[in-house]
């Protein structure tokens, strides 16, 4: 496989092409970066809608046909936060082109079709079409509420919200739901513009594709767009937490959700990543972690209890399912291993498992098109793009006082428990 | 003596091999050239379905508690020294397990020391290890497992609606059983379960990725001594055409009422076709898929959100078509794919329609092949059910819209339909 770097190939727009032969299927991803503002339920609406209707597919029905025609594209759009950017993506997966069984090449025409969605949505005289703006925005509340339907989901997404009320990351999904209420069809097409005007673009593409044809519609793509001056993009890292702050809900569940979160201690998401994410990994990663051992295993508390660290923002969530009963027991226990940690009381052989095992897994990354471009694509803002194999080497790099010196920098910033009510079914 | 047979498929320019290995069990390698990783799965056919059976020789049916098959799968990890899990982290390689209606695989994933893992994997599945502490412990993390389903309105949505379709067929049972019914699960009984289904002639061995037969093989001459094969009669109940009750609700927090409407096919023989279900599939599509009248009116109408989705639920004796999503008027959807499968087995179904929608299950089939994970899965599956890897592509060729006619006379009817409603109390 041929790695080289993102090119810049207009103001503020990206292309990496990874070209490879062992694939059937091809894969490309159209990413916009914006930072979290006022615009975020315009833009939940608009990521949902373009990937539905545009102006040459009117309809649910012609814009699928269309998507069938390719093959039976895998073609999805959606909206999430990269630490405290926000990132609609556009997304589509189809056999390659010696597939084709008119001669005809696919991944031309999957190029064509996302740029002319994006291009050209169903909109008219500076306005989103009504029915669509109504259906979308219905579809988007639908969705913010649904949320609660996934009880470990909605229990982070809870944490998260609490932990960081006062940063344009910890989203309020009330908040959120009133702006989209609020929108109409004028609001969606100026959040349009702007999305157009001011983000970043980045364009990963990987499978047996032509890099100078996609290279030239994205650019042309890229400079059609008139007055772009993509916004500034930053996140705030709060190193250390203050106070542990506790938050209880109630909801008439069997089981009650555990989550803490704390901060990693990172400035920014390069600061000592590799450490922090063997230092994450050996304390609840995989099945040889800690919390997975003593938890779970030992302990017999609970079917999850894992940590997982959030580069772009430097924090750490804990997430794990639990009888209300166990509460405290589980909380001590998932605190005495975080000490065990600062303390570099954990064995050697932690420390090889996890970094034989996040190695091994990030030597593997280039083994699907589209594992290809979300490991590529996430990595659209980085001076340097690292591969899965130089991924793996750093990780094996990591020492075991860099692993004991992170530890040292963790703080626990805030504990939430989703209470279960009855504990009864029916 | 293993014997060695090389599939090939001309079209995808790709090929596997089958190994019938001298110890009984089957083998398929699927190499892939310029992979990094490699993918294995070893499974066996037995499931949570198979609550009653025997061998030959054997007198007496065994019943055994629910959810047996899926504590047997997280029992199988232990050993009476270290753990797999402990011995993976030697390795790197990352490991799981899955039980399903019908079988119970182990896999794990690598890019180096391929070896020395598939050596774990099958070491680890082919000797067992149950004490009363060990079935104690790992009833408190299961019980938590089924209580977190417990929690997924979809899933329990899902059950509702099977149990409102079958009267017999342990289907409609929970994967993982119940927290009382584990509760009866003995290191006996987990050992009786073990040496009737964990016999090689019900198993099978797929790895996929960068791996070679030789590479294979050496571990499996190694590790694997030949066992006579076992004659396993299952015992199920028989299953009346007809479903249970119409109409299922129950009360849990939900952000809107969640259905799951499934019409029962009367089925005549214990297993459908790889044609069958690929008809059903575009079948489905074309009733009710993205690109459907259907679909697009109720989405306009408010009936439904983009949750909606079809499933061609089928296995050893039974077999449904599901629809699948949120609504605040549950009834009217209800109604609505009622009228349109008796407007589209009236009227034929579009060949147009049929054309597209054929050509995305042809890209659709294709796409599966990249990916290692799925191809060594499939390969097991595809097994167990009797066909090969390559089948898809040139059964999907042979479908007409007359056999997609056919089919929607013969497998569905609005009469013998259930639908369950999960709603907030």
């Amino acid at each position: 496989m041929n790695t080289t770097q993102f090119q810049e190939i207009a103001q503020g727009v990206k292309l990496l092409c990874i070209n490879s032969k062992k694939f059937k299927t091809n894969c490309l991803l159209v990413d916009f970066y914006m930072p979290i503002n006022e615009r975020l339920a315009a833009q939940t609406v608009l990521a949902s809608l373009m990937g539905h209707t545009s102006a040459a597919f009117g309809t649910f029905k012609a814009f699928n046909s269309k998507i069938d025609s390719l093959y039976g594209a895998d073609f999805d759009t959606g909206i999430s936060t990269v630490g405290e950017k926000v990132r609609i993506r556009f997304s589509i997966e189809l056999p390659d082109d010696r597939f084709s069984l008119d001669g005809k090449s696919l991944s031309a025409e999957a190029a064509d079709f996302i740029i002319d969605i994006i291009k050209h949505p169903h909109c008219a005289d500076g306005k989103f079409d009504a029915e669509d703006t109504e259906r979308e925005i219905r579809f988007t509340l639908e969705n913010i509420e649904a949320e609660k339907n996934d009880k470990r989901a909605y229990a982070l997404s809870r944490l998260r919200q609490l932990m960081c009320a006062d940063e344009p990351y910890g989203i309020d999904s009330e908040k959120l739901e009133n702006d989209v209420k609020a929108l109409d069809g004028a609001k969606l097409f100026e959040a349009y513009e702007d999305l157009l005007r001011s983000s970043h673009i980045a364009i990963t593409a990987c499978g047996s594709l032509n890099s100078e044809m996609l290279s030239e519609k994205f650019t042309a793509f890229a400079e059609s767009i008139e007055n772009r001056r993509p916004a500034e993009l930053s996140t705030v890292f709060i190193t250390k937490a203050d106070e542990v702050r506790y938050f209880t809900e109630d909801m008439n569940v069997n089981q009650s959700k555990l989550v803490m979160g704390l901060r990693s201690g990172m400035g920014n998401s390069n600061d000592s990543y590799y450490a922090f994410r063997v230092m994450t990994d050996i304390f609840g990663g995989g099945p040889y972690s800690r919390l997975f051992l003593n938890v779970r295993e030992k302990m017999s508390l609970c079917y999850y209890c894992g940590a997982r660290l959030v580069r772009d923002k430097g924090v750490i969530f804990i997430q794990s399912g639990i009888e209300e009963k166990n509460y405290e027991k589980a909380l001590n226990e998932i605190l005495h291993q975080l000490d065990i940690m600062k303390n570099g009381e954990f064995t050697d052989g932690d420390l090889n498992s996890s970094k034989t095992a996040l190695s091994d897994a990030f030597r593997g990354v280039g083994d699907s098109p589209a594992s290809v471009c979300f490991y590529y694509g996430s990595q659209a803002f980085d001076d340097e793009i690292v591969s899965g194999t130089e991924f793996a080497e750093k990780i094996s790099a990591v020492t075991r006082e860099q692993v004991i010196d992170c530890a040292n920098r963790v703080s626990l910033d805030s504990v939430y428990l989703l209470k279960g009510e009855s504990g009864e079914d029916e | 003596m293993n014997n060695i047979k090389e599939i090939k498929n001309e079209l995808l320019g790709d090929r596997y091999f089958e190994i019938d290995h001298s110890s009984g069990l089957k083998i398929f390698v699927y190499p892939k050239e310029n992979y990094s990783s490699a993918y294995a799965v070893f499974g066996t056919k037995y499931g949570s379905v198979d609550t009653s059976f025997r061998t030959e020789g054997e007198e007496d049916f065994t019943s055994v508690p629910e959810g047996i098959a899926h504590f047997l799968e997280h029992k199988l990890f232990e050993s009476e020294e270290l753990d797999a899990f402990a011995r993976y982290a030697k390795t790197g390689a990352s490991a799981n397990a899955y039980t399903s209606f019908d079988k119970t695989c182990y896999l794990f994933s690598c890019s180096g020391n391929f070896e020395e893992s598939l050596e774990i994997l099958l070491d680890f599945v082919t000797n067992p290890y149950f004490t009363a502490q060990t079935v104690e412990k790992e009833q408190g993390i299961i019980g938590q497992e089924i209580k977190m389903t417990n929690d997924e309105p979809g899933w329990e949505s899902l059950f509702s609606l099977l149990r409102a379709m079958y009267h017999n067929h342990p289907v409609k049972i929970d994967i993982a059983g119940t927290v009382e019914s584990i509760s009866h699960i003995t290191a006996d009984l987990l050992y009786s379960c073990y040496n009737t289904f964990y016999n090689f002639s019900n198993m099978a061995l797929a790895v996929a990725g960068n791996v070679t037969v030789e590479q294979v093989l050496r571990v499996a001459d190694k590790m694997l001594k030949a066992e006579p094969p076992k004659k396993i009669e299952r015992k199920f109940l028989p299953e009346p055409p007809t479903v249970v009750q119409d109409t299922v609700v129950r009360n849990l927090p939900v952000s809107m009422p969640i259905f799951a409407i499934g019409y029962k096919e009367d089925v005549k023989t214990p297993c459908r076709t790889l044609k069958e279900t690929l008809e059903s599939e575009i079948l489905l599509d074309i009733i009710a898929g993205k690109t459907s009248t259907l679909y697009e009116e109720l989405l306009n109408d408010g009936l439904i959100n983009t949750t909606f989705e079809t499933e061609y639920f089928e296995g050893y004796g039974y077999s449904a078509h599901i629809f699948t999503g949120e609504s605040n008027d549950c009834e009217k959807v209800r109604e609505r794919i009622n009228r349109e499968i008796i407007k589209v087995i009236k009227e034929g179904v579009d060949r147009e329609t049929f054309d597209r929608i054929k050509k995305k299950h042809y890209g659709g089939v294709i796409m599966n092949f990249d990916d290692v994970g799925s191809l060594a899965n499939s390969l097991v599956g595809d097994y167990f059910n009797g066909e090969g890897l390559f089948d898809q592509l040139s059964v999907l060729e042979s479908i007409t819209a007359e056999d997609i006619d056919n089919r929607l006379r013969t497998a569905i009817n609005v009469e013998n339909s259930s639908m369950s409603i999960i709603k907030q109390d």
